[in-house]
């Protein structure tokens, strides 16, 4: 204690009256109901605000975590969604009652199963491009997680592209504004259907060619476009966009119509994505390549 | 300093019991909520004038912990004491003559510094002293007015005091 006086007497009067002044204020919220009234209604404000910042600053640092968990809820959701659109063929009697389910190859009525079709893995887009004729966007994700080339991509908000490339961590998307593109897609509600094509101009608009021309009063502005499920890449029902403006007569072939869609996601815009991979892909192509020959 | 010993823990005595005997009784049948007369910090102010900083908060802290045993505020008059022990140098400095005082001074009383000096030093002392002690009774500058009002209040009334302790008793050491 001694020593402690010394010390404080030495460096000079502040440090002194430093310790004094937080010796005294101590005595004061201790000891005086006003001042210590006023000092817990003041800790009370100070410490609920430091904790709500500390909150919001953890709260920012969990946020990758939160989204890639949320990425993970809706890969799963899109998958039981997929699963869900899967039509089984079942096999049944004359009281029509389900004996055999084609698919599963057992009795659905007593097993519920559904054999997967899809399967969705999250990625990130690390580099995009929405100027060019052809464009492309380069993922995160390659064959090490599973992708494959001829597989699609797509975001909650509609279609983003196909793989064309992949190596072992990372693979190359074939942007849907690219002069190749063609997904079929559907107005919903139609039963309309046609080929998604990008006329390499306006980058939130594509269009929706070899539309049969008895569907020109069912199609308005508006109506949803979504993928049409005749496809092995793309899952049925997948949003696209909407219709922008009536349907016109193809210039290019007058046979047939052609709707512009405004696409639902933004493709300057696009960071996370789902990679689908059609399980049965291999099996339905090595099917198709004996008609071929 | 063991000269000046003597009538220094006199007029601490004096003080303090002048304080809280006569003052504090006189000021609360008047009307302690519009000012207060704090005459004890005069003992840090004729203080000797050598003595160093630390020992002046140290002094100032156990005056005002004295008071603060009578008026049952404990910390508001020892923190208010320490902090006028420490900005007591400041302000005689600001104060002084070119040259500084006379080292041989043994106190800054009217007998050797003037007393226009006297009454300029104790003036800001006082004032700053009684800012503080009401800023730290009320704790808080949302009353940040009635903190002023008061502090000017109490100043012309303590000045009043302070004046007739210096006339009446005179202190030379």
């Amino acid at each position: 204690m001694g020593r402690l006086l010394q010390l404080l007497l030495r460096n000079g009067g502040f440090v002194t009256l430093v310790f004094v002044e937080l010796f005294c204020f101590m005595l004061i919220v201790r000891y005086n109901t006003s001042q210590a009234v006023i000092w817990a209604n003041t800790t009370d404000i100070f410490g609920g605000r430091f904790l709500e910042r500390r909150q919001r600053v953890s709260d920012y640092f969990s946020l990758q975590e939160r989204a890639d968990s949320l990425a993970a809820v809706v890969d799963s959701l899109q998958e039981r969604l997929a699963f869900a659109r899967y039509v089984q063929v079942p096999v049944r009697d004359t009281f029509y009652r389900v004996t055999y389910d084609s698919i599963t190859g057992s009795d659905s009525l007593r097993r519920k199963h559904v054999r997967p079709l899809y399967e969705h893995v999250s990625a990130r887009v690390i580099e995009n491009s929405v100027t060019g004729v052809n464009n492309w966007l380069l993922l995160n994700r390659g064959k090490n997680d599973r992708i494959e080339p001829h597989t699609a991509v797509i975001t909650p908000n509609g279609v983003v592209g196909i793989v064309r490339h992949v190596s072992d961590n990372f693979s190359i998307v074939m942007s849907v504004l690219h002069s190749q593109t063609k997904i079929t897609a559907s107005v919903q509600g139609t039963g309309a259907f046609g080929s998604l094509e990008w006329d390499g101009k306006n980058p939130d608009v594509m269009s929706l060619r070899n539309i049969s021309k008895h569907f020109k009063d069912k199609i308005v502005p508006g109506a949803r476009v979504v993928t049409s499920g005749y496809s092995l890449m793309f899952p049925k029902d997948i949003p696209i966009g909407v219709v922008e403006a009536a349907p016109a007569e193809d210039s290019e072939n007058p046979h047939f119509l052609v709707v512009r869609v405004r696409l639902g996601q933004s493709m300057s815009d696009v960071t996370d994505v789902s990679v689908v991979r059609n399980l049965f892909s291999p099996e339905i192509d090595s099917l198709k390549s004996k008609i071929k020959r | 300093m063991n000269s000046s010993l003597s009538p220094n823990m006199l007029r601490f005595l004096g003080l303090i019991l002048g304080q809280c005997l006569l003052l504090k009784q006189a000021v609360q049948s008047v009307g302690s909520a519009y000012f207060n007369v704090l005459l004890y910090p005069v003992f840090i102010l004729l203080l000797p004038a050598q003595l160093a900083a630390p020992y002046l908060v140290l002094l100032g802290f156990a005056a005002g912990i004295s008071v603060d045993m009578f008026y049952q505020t404990p910390g508001v008059h020892a923190s208010t004491g320490a902090f006028a022990g420490f900005m007591r140098g400041p302000v005689f400095m600001a104060f002084a003559p070119k040259g500084g005082f006379n080292a041989k001074d043994p106190i800054f009383a009217p007998q050797y510094v003037s007393w226009q000096t006297f009454l300029s030093v104790s003036g800001v002392f006082f004032f700053l002293y009684l800012f503080w002690y009401h800023s730290v009774e009320a704790f808080t500058f949302v009353y940040f007015t009635s903190i002023v009002l008061k502090t000017l209040s109490s100043w012309a009334v303590t000045m009043i005091f302070v004046i007739l302790y210096a006339a009446l008793f005179n202190p030379k050491q």
